[in-house]
């Protein structure tokens, strides 16, 4: 009789964690390079591939792509083979999407300092990257959906929900928004023009947001929430009502990205419309998230990821609340275009997402390797930091981004511009940018600490790993 | 509040025979997913009110399209906005010259050769849709883009210098420009056989930073003209 050790494929889960801490690492220190670029231009170097324009993309595509994505596997393979009680339908199609998709990355990071770019938001590959995406997609799509069809526990569990939702989604956006002509081996257009280029742009930028940065993740808290404190979650209907309206209405929203702009004014009014309506379901999870964390409260002292869980959702809160605010036309207005939305970008993707990916990590890799987590001190070290960092880029983005915009507007009462110059302006910003740049590194630190203590985890690998009971009333 | 309870419950019910159906549950949100998205994407290819042709602007010269490779390639998006919103403030800003009267925001028209478009979503920089209306040299622009704290320049700018632009080793690719020439073509950009023809005459000898101003000149040069004849 095969034993539960050897019923699931590990490998390829610690595979895709390997890579979330390559790629994460690498993601953030570019962040943080960047941000510093945005201070002292002196460090563009004058080089082609360390200036900024080029570096961005990087940082957004290894952040996206390479981190959360690297998440996204890992934790959908170590799930969907738990819930369904069975191993990956085949584990050679696993292998070759990990190795294909490291691939990838590698060839992302190579081309895109090198300038090959197609300019449009997180999808700047070339065509050929494109193609190499597509093939180990369907590789693990397919692998994925037969696992489920054989699956020996006839309720899908809410988790692999929102992970077929992702996973259905995501190559709809990828391939029509990636329709382009090429022109060479690394050139190609977008076979869409102007208005309509822009229209399907941002249907694809914000449901990447959805479906990559937010449903994945929304899956990962369902499994991992839980089961790290045992006990259920707090309401299965909720999470059936919330499940539905959020994978309908998400959609829609693409348009608020193009208010005022040359799209048909029906367009963006549904946009921003949906948008609004979008606070309810992202809410509706953010809510079972922290009741069912109640279940547990009297340990969130002791516990860092338990504390990195309850941030993660206090910012999934947050951050689900105010991009329905910014979708309002007249706050639009003021914050579009300005270091708000950069905030609000990242109170999302640091707090949600990168906490979210944390406690997820810091409890499979004890598990993984069978071996006690290094250091709980560390652990709550790289808490602290990273909810300061974050606070730190997040408020300093607000004050920058409101400037901004008020100086932007500002007319006098001869009806001129106030900040004609605008140097001027950017001059004002620099010492927000420059609290911007130091929270990112304080986050990156955190990062940091969290893979040394990895390793040294991973050291002591099959050292025996002893599960902590953090139930209401259970002793530690 | 009664009935959207019943809703609520009959839905639940139903959805979860869903969950034990693997097949139909991804068939199912897949159709949830797809009507949003198809409500957006196909209405505006069918509304050519949409898109009103602008009749000056035309196709970019072999030369601006380089420029325009060459603005992809440095990543020139990610702080430089081309969408001029309806805003007083907007419009005085970045057309001081009133070139376009009161109406000087963006219209769709301005676009219909923009593959792909390239409104950007991050203003760190000002916005160049109407670039050309600011009325700079081009040796202005040379300068500012060797190094943008340079003299004639902006002192305090935090941009980066693209010194490597103007130097011998990045001479435009005058192949590569025919053939992206010929790839627009096919998606329906009106390039003649005497455009392909002329490219070279007009490429000989000039570097990606040479090609870069002549683009940043042609920003909403052409839907200028049409605004100055009305007058």
């Amino acid at each position: 009789m095969a034993t539960e050790k050897t019923q699931y494929d590990d490998f390829i889960v610690k595979g895709f964690i390997i890579s979330a801490l390559v790629w994460g690492v690498a993601s953030m220190t570019f962040g943080v390079i960047i941000a510093f670029q945005l201070v002292y231009p002196q460090l563009n170097f004058e080089l082609p591939w360390t200036s900024f324009g080029r570096l961005r993309p990087l940082h957004t595509n290894a952040a996206i792509f390479g981190f959360a994505l690297s998440v996204i596997f890992a934790t959908a393979y170590h799930t969907v083979q738990r819930l369904c009680r069975t191993r990956m339908w085949n584990d050679t199609l696993s292998k070759i999407h990990l190795a294909l998709y490291n691939l990838t990355i590698v060839l992302a990071a190579i081309t895109l300092p090198l300038g090959y770019s197609q300019s449009k938001e997180y999808a700047e590959l070339e065509w050929p990257i494109d193609l190499l995406i597509v093939v180990w997609y369907v590789i693990f799509f397919a692998n994925y959906l037969m696992t489920v069809i054989k699956r020996k526990e006839e309720q899908m569990y809410v988790a692999i929900w929102f992970y077929i939702a992702s996973f259905v989604t995501v190559p709809l956006l990828f391939i029509v928004n990636n329709i382009v002509i090429p022109a060479g081996f690394l050139k190609s257009y977008s076979v869409y023009a102007g208005v309509f280029d822009a229209n399907i742009q941002w249907w694809y930028g914000h449901n990447a947001v959805a479906f990559v940065l937010t449903t994945p993740f929304l899956g990962l808290m369902y499994y991992y929430l839980p089961k790290h404190i045992k006990q259920p979650i707090y309401s299965h209907r909720l999470s059936i009502i919330h499940f539905w309206s959020l994978i309908f209405i998400y959609i829609w929203a693409g348009p608020h990205h193009l208010l005022y702009s040359p799209i048909p004014e029906w367009l963006q009014t549904t946009g921003m419309v949906f948008s609004i309506m979008l606070w309810m379901p992202s809410w509706g999870g953010m809510l079972n998230g922290f009741l069912t964390l109640t279940q547990a409260k009297d340990k969130i002292k002791v516990d860092a990821t338990l504390k990195m869980m309850l941030a993660a959702v206090t910012f999934y809160g947050m951050s689900t609340f105010e991009g329905p605010l910014l979708s309002i036309r007249a706050v639009s207005a003021l914050g579009h275009n300005t270091d708000w939305i950069i905030g609000h970008v990242h109170s999302g993707t640091l707090g949600w997402v990168g906490f979210m990916s944390a406690a997820a990590l810091y409890y499979l890799v004890p598990r993984l390797w069978n071996a006690n987590l290094y250091s709980e001190k560390l652990a709550n070290a790289h808490f602290w930091l990273g909810t300061l960092g974050i606070l730190l880029y997040i408020i300093s983005m607000w004050v920058s981004g409101i400037t901004e915009g008020s100086m932007w507007r500002a007319v006098g009462e001869n009806g001129e511009l106030v900040y004609k110059d605008w140097v001027e302006i950017v001059e004002f910003l620099k010492p927000f940018r420059l609290f911007r740049a130091i929270g990112g590194t304080l986050y990156l630190t955190g990062i940091v600490l969290m893979v040394y203590n990895f390793i040294k985890t991973i050291q002591n690998k099959d050292s025996g790993f002893v599960e902590q009971d953090l139930r209401i009333g259970v002793k530690s | 509040m009664l009935g959207f309870n019943k809703f609520l419950d009959w839905f639940s019910e139903i959805a979860d025979h869903w969950d034990t159906k693997g097949v139909k549950f991804t068939l199912y949100t897949t159709i949830a997913v797809v009507i949003g998205g198809l409500f957006e994407l196909i209405p505006p290819f069918f509304l050519t009110k949409t898109v009103t042709p602008i009749s000056t602007v035309k196709p970019y010269s072999a030369l601006e399209l380089a420029g325009r490779d060459t603005y992809q390639k440095e990543g020139c998006i990610g702080c430089h906005t081309q969408m001029v919103r309806p805003f007083k403030w907007e419009v005085d800003r970045f057309d001081p010259t009133k070139a376009y009267g009161r109406t000087g925001y963006s219209k769709g028209g301005e676009y219909v050769y923009d593959h792909p478009f390239l409104w950007g979503s991050k203003r760190t920089g000002p916005d160049l849709a109407h670039e050309s209306q600011m009325l700079r040299s081009d040796e202005w622009h040379k300068n500012h883009l060797i190094n943008p704290r340079t003299v004639g320049g902006v002192p305090n700018s935090i941009m980066p210098a693209y010194p490597w632009l103007f130097e011998e080793s990045h001479k435009v690719d005058v192949e590569q420009v025919v053939s992206n020439m010929k790839a627009l073509k096919a998606i329906g950009v009106p390039y003649t056989e005497e455009d392909f023809a002329n490219a070279p005459s007009l490429l000989k000898d000039k570097t990606e930073g040479e090609a870069l101003v002549a683009y940043l000149q042609k920003l909403g040069k052409d839907s200028a003209e049409l605004q100055k004849g009305m007058k």
